[in-house]
């Protein structure tokens, strides 16, 4: 069953290098919460019942339920539904992508890490490569956004790879995860979404002058 | 020597299957199944018409793409019959023979001087080049689960018992080999057999030269490439231990449903935009990649 959730992790991050519809994106963070929260259900062991509540609260009420809504909410007020014309071309972010996994498969096999799970740690760091590459190559802040957000269950997967509990300082990381994100997808619809309603990067960079 | 034959015999039906399943959908009565047959006999019996302006490759190349995949049989394994030329690292030789075909039938094209034609075979160039790795890592996976590396050996041993990844990945490479197969052969989704425009043509547009014998050289070797991939499905699909004519009975069956999938996406998929072809043939190699990565992950040896 863990091997199927994390194929089927690998499977939505394949998904994100191809897909060009933000709301596909939503969608894929939302199938990522689940994943997220079978993963942690079947591999926490020594858990206590505070901890696992805040968890399932994590994945399943905020990551499957809340971001992806407040997501579509975006894509609703500004009217942006695709990823920009001139974006990168799904091909090389396709290869992009593969060249990731790879390396993320020979890097886990090469750190030797003792204390470390191999699988979960190939496939944290193939999730954090997928993140990085969907906010160097695309143009919308949308995707960028999203990109912040995979890179933060790529952190949840570290997390996993390290052991079968989960400690107090984790918690403590995955809660300022929480707070940042909500106020950047805030800030995107209260602030931003308001002046710049095509969402592009650029104007940000003319914010300043 | 049986998988010869039962390949050439599948072979000659399957372009028949692909038309009927096409025009029993789209509600025509249709023509028989032995009218692609019937047809590429006209051909054989017509003389060929050749451009002054073509060199002897522009001749040799049909009959080199048909020899390349008639000797691609050598290596295809049926049942527990082995391949009657079986050697380490054969689908190697296998995607090579069918490079060979491939570039023979593309620099005939060039040979015509045609910008048409030259079009086409860039196209087609490309598409063989991006679902090669596909193939490859498929083949690869197949051989890194069974420790083989010859098609005889890998499928007699990739149904052993014990293997209980067999079944998940027999689907996997199913999926694989049939979008293969079709980009391949220039089906739906890269290309439209029925297309007549040449602007839009890929495999059509770098034949077009061709008439008669040639012609129906091309095409036999194209249904020949079919049931070669038929025959590999069912290998990966069916156990090797299996009574023969119980297998021969599924062989039959499989490829059928092989030509009736194609007939059927050809009925109901659009061709894909020109632009979009080359990321849909990656995307089949990203598949293969995860299905390399998932055995990987169930041998353990992804762990230390």
């Amino acid at each position: 069953m863990l091997n199927l959730f994390i194929t089927l992790f690998a499977i939505t991050l394949f998904y994100f290098s191809i897909s060009e519809r933000f709301r596909t994106y939503s969608v894929l963070i939302a199938v990522q919460g689940i994943l997220l929260f079978g993963l942690a259900f079947l591999e926490l062991k020594q858990v206590n019942i505070a901890n696992f509540i805040f968890i399932a609260a994590e994945t399943l009420v905020f990551k499957t339920f809340v971001v992806p809504v407040l997501l579509y909410r975006i894509i609703s007020r500004t009217g942006v539904y695709k990823v920009h014309t001139r974006a990168f071309p799904s091909f090389y972010i396709l290869i992009f992508t593969m060249v990731g996994l790879l390396v993320s498969i020979i890097l886990s096999n090469v750190l030797h890490a003792p204390n470390v799970d191999s699988v979960y740690l190939a496939i944290a760091l193939f999730t954090l490569f997928t993140g990085v590459i969907l906010i160097v190559t695309h143009k919308r802040i949308f995707s960028h956004m999203v990109g912040f957000l995979v890179i933060e269950n790529a952190v949840f997967m570290f997390s996993l790879a390290v052991g079968s509990e989960m400690p107090i300082l984790i918690n403590v990381a995955i809660l300022l995860d929480i707070f940042v994100s909500v106020l950047i997808i805030g800030v995107m619809i209260n602030r931003v979404g308001e002046h710049y309603s095509d969402l592009e990067s650029e104007n940000l960079t003319r914010l300043k002058h | 020597m049986i998988q010869i034959g039962l390949i050439l015999l599948a072979a000659l039906f399957f372009p028949g299957i692909i038309l009927r399943t096409k025009s029993i959908v789209s509600g025509r009565r249709g023509p028989g199944i032995l009218q692609p047959l019937k047809d590429i006999g006209v051909l054989f019996r017509k003389g060929s018409v050749i451009s002054q302006t073509t060199s002897w490759i522009f001749q040799a190349a049909p009959v080199i793409g048909l020899a390349a995949i008639m000797t691609s049989l050598l290596v295809i394994p049926f049942a527990n019959f082995k391949a009657l030329l079986p050697f380490e690292a054969d689908f190697v030789f296998f995607a090579y023979l069918m490079a060979i075909g491939k570039f023979f039938m593309i620099i005939g094209a060039l040979d015509t001087g045609s910008s048409f034609e030259g079009m086409g075979a860039n196209r087609e160039a490309l598409f063989s080049m991006l679902v090669e790795p596909a193939f490859l890592i498929l083949m690869g996976t197949f051989a890194m689960l069974t420790g083989y590396t010859s098609f005889s050996a890998i499928f007699s041993a990739f149904h052993m018992d014990g293997n209980p990844y067999a079944f998940i990945y027999g689907l996997i490479s199913f999926y694989l080999l049939v979008q293969i197969a079709m980009i391949e052969n220039s089906r739906m989704p890269v290309d439209d057999p029925k297309t007549h425009l040449e602007l839009t043509m890929i495999h059509e547009v770098m034949i077009l030269d061709y008439s008669g014998f040639d012609k129906a050289l091309i095409h036999l070797a194209t249904y020949v490439k079919f049931a070669v991939y038929g025959s590999l499905i069912c290998s990966s699909l069916v156990p090797a231990g299996w009574n023969t004519a119980l297998q021969a009975g599924l062989f039959f069956i499989i490829q059928m449903v092989f030509a009736i999938i194609i007939g059927l996406a050809e009925s109901f998929r659009g061709r894909n935009k020109m632009f979009r072809n080359s990321q849909f043939i990656l995307t089949l190699s990203a598949i293969a990649l995860l299905a390399f990565v998932v055995v990987l992950i169930l041998t353990q040896k992804l762990i230390n």
